[in-house]
């Protein structure tokens, strides 16, 4: 299928989320603040849980409130991403499979991004994600040169950046919003940090 | 820090269970490399708490020695040999640690704690079925064991089988009838199975949860959720309808002032409060009843 651009941010924000919560399975979603049609440009990323992944409630709220924080702010919902909580094990659980199916159902060119926690040690010369995407009927496997990440370099110099400025703990995923509603899930703070070291010279990373 | 400070952190710590691994680390390693000798017999639940929190972290430096110490201290002690079986398991010598804990039960068959980290280690190797049988017979014979079913209640909700979970939870919230989070989890686990006659239960026990804690924001949403989809099921009465249209604006006000009261005013959380007021009253307005602006 079509072309996916993961940009740094979104990624940046993945990698903290999944290394804040080692021990569980954490997810999320990727949004898009480009127009439908052509490739999917992954601009942003909202962590959501890292517990009970697979019971209702909360992630019958959290998509809710993203879809509204979404039209606010003109982007759309594009994909999910998961991090199993056993790191040898990064294929898609019937859990991911169904908020796939319903992020489907609104946008066609859907992703399901899976983190492999196996690659996702300092010095690692490889993105540690796996992507899928809808091919009849059921989620294929997508094509690794269809997978775009810009300034692969410059992205894990940012994320080394942020682990040793200890901004990393700004992450504040949904789950966390529920424990202390001062906590911003939007990020806007980290994401202002992340932009910050994203170099000019670069355009939209 | 003054190292009575750094030894009460610690206890605290110790007491509330708290996984903050890399501070117990930081904090305990200054601890025992400074003041080793004047923490007298403390020193020992000291070397065993920074020496699972130095596995947690990956410092298996830190680890090997503070396991020296206690198995020159204690040399014939189980609680030892567990605590060396679980270095073993943190460097995924999974036989090497399951010999070590099958040596421990022999000796010494009632031994629980070794019996568990059998347990998590099939669970480490993603063998959940496994793990939820061995730890159903375990839970047969230590029928109190609360940390072992909370533990079996995740395997199932992991494992999609929601019935079973429930029942788990169930044992729970009976041993701790004052537990709000067992309460709002089984309104989840009661949500997540569907159903009219699920939501109800799922609504009454987000409820319970409310009373033993106004402030579990899940359970709130939880109960203005639950209580909104009964209302807008067909299979109700009308007094029912009207009786759930009301918990659900009650929830969507306490929500509404619960982001007032912290003063938040991020663009998400106004989001928030508008979705929800937005969504009370298309309920109310689908079924035509009239709800009163709390």
């Amino acid at each position: 299928m079509g072309e996916v651009e993961l940009s740094c941010l979104a990624y940046a924000k993945m990698y903290l989320h999944a290394s804040q919560f080692p021990r569980c399975s954490v997810n999320g979603l990727l949004l898009s603040s480009s127009a439908a049609g052509g490739a999917v440009c992954i601009t942003d990323c909202v962590p959501l849980l890292h517990t009970h992944l697979s019971l209702a409630p909360i992630t019958q709220l959290a998509l809710t409130q993203v879809d509204v924080w979404c039209s606010q702010t003109q982007q759309r919902i594009v994909g999910y991403y998961q991090a199993n909580a056993c790191a040898s094990d990064s294929s898609p659980t019937p859990c991911a499979l169904k908020i796939a199916e319903k992020i489907f159902e609104q946008c066609n060119n859907a992703v399901l991004l899976m983190i492999d926690g196996e690659k996702m040690f300092p010095g690692c010369r490889v993105p540690p994600i796996v992507m899928y995407e809808r091919k009849d009927a059921r989620w294929a496997l997508k094509d690794k040169h269809t997978i775009m990440l810009r300034q692969w370099e410059e992205t894990c110099s940012i994320v080394n950046q942020l682990f040793s400025s200890g901004d990393q703990a700004l992450l504040v995923d949904f789950d966390s919003h529920l424990d202390d509603i001062t906590k911003d899930w939007t990020n806007q703070k980290l994401n202002a940090k992340i932009m910050e070291l994203v170099s000019p010279a670069n355009g939209n990373v | 820090m003054m190292k009575i400070k750094m030894r009460d952190k610690l206890r605290k710590w110790r007491e509330e269970n708290f996984r903050n691994s890399e501070q117990i680390v930081d904090v305990g390693e200054e601890l025992i490399n400074e003041h080793a000798s004047k923490l007298g017999d403390d020193i020992w639940i000291i070397y065993e708490q920074v020496m699972i929190a130095a596995l947690d972290c990956s410092r298996d430096d830190l680890a090997w020695s503070c396991l020296q110490e206690l198995k020159r201290q204690f040399p014939d002690s189980h609680r030892v040999k567990r605590l060396a079986g679980m270095r073993l398991e943190a460097l995924e010598r999974y036989e090497d640690a399951n010999k070590l804990y099958d040596s421990i039960l022999q000796d010494d068959p009632t031994n629980t704690a070794a019996r568990k980290r059998k347990i998590s280690i099939l669970r480490a190797q993603g063998k959940s079925s496994e793990a939820i049988r061995e730890l159903n017979e375990y839970l047969e014979q230590f029928v109190g064991d609360q940390e072992a079913w909370h533990e079996l209640s995740e395997l199932y909700i992991n494992e999609h089988d929601y019935a079973k979970a429930a029942f788990c939870l169930e044992e729970l919230m009976m041993t701790n009838p004052h537990n709000h989070l067992y309460c709002e989890q089984y309104g989840e686990v009661k949500y997540t199975q569907g159903g009219l006659e699920n939501l109800e239960l799922a609504r009454k026990y987000f409820a319970q949860a409310l009373k033993l804690n106004n402030r579990n924001m899940r359970a709130l949403f939880g109960l203005y959720m639950s209580a909104s989809h009964v209302a807008a099921s067909p299979k109700v009465s009308a007094k029912v309808k009207k009786d759930n249209v009301k918990y659900a604006a009650w929830a969507a006000s306490q929500i509404s002032r619960a982001y007032q009261v912290r003063r938040v005013r991020e663009e998400n959380v106004k989001c928030s409060a508008h979705g929800i007021t937005k969504a009370v009253y298309t309920v109310a307005m689908v079924h035509n009843v009239n709800i009163i602006h709390l």
